[in-house]
C-alpha cells in the first residue's frame, strides 16, 4: 500500500527510544520531517548517531516533562508549523498502590499527565490554525490489563488516553484527529528487558505467541498517521496480538 | 475604538463563524447573535494570537468567568462594578455598567470587548 500523508512536519515526543528512531526513519523515507524530542544531551547523541545518514532531514529539540521551561522553548522552535504528533513519552513507576510515596505519586502524575496536557494544548493550537492535524498516543496494554505494581503507570496511561480522545472529540470537526495505540509486548527497551526475564511465560498469554517487532510497530504507526486511516478518531486500538482480548 | 483592530477582528470572526463581515459591528453579540460556541472561541483565540502576536487569556477576553466574578463580588459584599473593573481591567467602566444592565438577555460578550482586550494587550 502506498501511504499518503496530509502534511510533513511531525513532532515525536520521546524521540530517543528505539521505536521512535525506527519511526523517524520510516517518516524520512516517506518524505516527512520528524522533530524528535528528548531529555538529555546523551539522548541527543543517540539520535544523531542512529540517524547519521539522514542529516538535514530531521531535527531535534529538548523537552523534559519535569521542566516547564522546555515546553515553551520547544514550541518557539516549532514556529507554528506542525502536522503530526506521536507521543511515546512515559515515565516508569513501579510500586504497589498501598506503598507508593506520596511525593513520588504527585510528581509522577504531574509529569506524565499535567505536563502532557500542556504539550497537547500547544500542539492542538498550532494544528487548529492550520485546520488539520493528526495525533497518535502510544499507550500500553497495561492501560487495559495492568499487572500488580503497574497501578500508577496504568492510571497515567489511561488519563493520557482520555486527553487525546477528548482532543479528537472536541476538534475532529476542525480536522484534528487522534488515535491511541495500546501495544503489547515489544522486543525493545523496557519490553526487551522484560522479555529477557519473563519471555516464555509472558508470550504464553499472547494468542499469536509473538512479541511485536520494532519495525512492524513503526509501520503500524505510519499507517495510523496516513490518510488511509483518517476515519479512525478518538479511539484506543489494541496492537497486542490479542493479549488483552481474552481472559 | 481602534478601527484597524476592529476590522481585523471582524475578518477573523467572519471566517471562523462563517458569517458576512458586513453584518458584524462593534456592537454585535458574539455568542447571543453570531452563535459562537466554545470551539469557535478557541479558534478565535488562536487566530487573534497569531494575528496580533499577543498572549490571549481566554477566560478574560471572552468574559468566561463574568458571572462567577459577579457572584464573588456579591459574596464578599463588594461593589460589583468596581470588582469587575479590577478583574477585567481592559473594559472601560461605562462598558461594565452596560454589561451589568444586560445580564438577563444572555451572554453579553460583544465584538468591542475583544477590541478593547487586544488594544490593551498591544499597548
Amino acid at each position: 500500500m502506498n501511504l499518503k500523508f496530509s502534511g510533513t512536519r511531525a513532532l515525536i515526543l520521546g524521540g530517543s527510544c528505539g521505536l521512535a528512531l525506527s519511526l523517524a526513519e520510516h517518516m524520512i523515507n516517506a518524505g516527512l520531517f520528524p522533530i524528535l524530542t528528548c531529555r538529555s544531551e546523551k539522548s541527543l547523541d543517540k539520535i544523531s548517531d542512529r540517524l547519521k545518514n539522514f542529516r538535514g532531514k530531521y531535527s531535534t529539540a529538548r523537552l523534559d516533562f519535569s521542566d516547564r521551561a522546555t515546553l515553551a522553548s520547544l514550541f518557539e522552535q516549532l514556529d507554528h508549523d506542525l502536522d503530526f504528533l506521536v507521543d511515546f513519552v512515559h515515565g516508569n513507576f513501579e510500586s504497589l498502590v498501598a506503598s507508593a510515596g506520596e511525593d513520588d505519586v504527585y510528581r509522577y502524575f504531574s509529569e506524565n499527565i499535567s505536563f502532557r496536557a500542556g504539550v497537547i494544548k500547544q500542539a492542538a493550537r498550532i494544528m487548529l490554525a492550520k485546520r488539520r492535524g493528526r495525533c497518535i498516543f502510544i499507550s500500553s496494554s497495561a492501560a487495559a490489563k495492568p499487572n500488580p505494581g503497574q497501578g500508577f503507570y496504568a492510571a497515567a496511561k489511561v488519563a493520557s488516553e482520555v486527553l487525546y480522545k477528548n482532543l479528537g472529540l472536541e476538534l475532529g470537526e476542525r480536522g484534528i484527529t487522534t488515535v491511541t495505540l495500546r501495544p503489547g509486548y515489544i522486543d525493545e527497551g523496557r519490553g526487551h528487558e522484560y522479555l529477557q526475564s519473563h519471555g516464555k511465560e509472558a508470550l504464553e498469554k499472547v494468542p499469536t505467541k509473538k512479541a511485536l517487532s520494532v519495525k512492524g510497530f513503526a509501520e503500524t504507526i505510519m499507517f495510523y498517521l496516513s490518510e488511509s486511516a483518517k476515519d479512525f478518531n478518538a479511539v484506543e486500538i489494541a496492537v497486542d496480538g490479542g493479549l488483552t482480548a481474552g481472559k | 475604538m481602534n478601527a484597524e483592530i476592529l476590522d481585523k477582528i471582524k475578518e477573523i470572526l467572519a471566517v471562523i463563524l462563517d458569517v458576512e463581515k458586513q453584518g458584524i459591528t462593534a456592537e454585535t453579540y458574539i455568542i447571543r447573535s453570531l452563535g459562537a460556541e466554545s470551539i469557535d472561541l478557541l479558534e478565535v483565540a488562536v487566530s487573534l494570537n497569531s494575528e496580533f502576536k499577543v498572549n490571549i487569556t481566554e477566560n478574560d477576553i471572552f468574559l468566561i468567568r463574568l458571572r462567577e466574578q459577579i457572584t464573588e463580588a456579591e459574596e464578599q459584599g463588594r461593589d460589583t462594578g468596581k470588582y469587575l473593573a479590577k478583574t477585567l481591567p481592559f473594559l472601560p467602566r461605562s462598558r461594565i455598567d452596560e454589561i451589568l444592565k444586560d445580564l438577563d438577555g444572555g451572554p453579553v460578550l460583544k465584538v468591542k470587548d475583544i477590541v478593547c482586550y487586544i488594544d490593551r494587550a498591544i499597548k
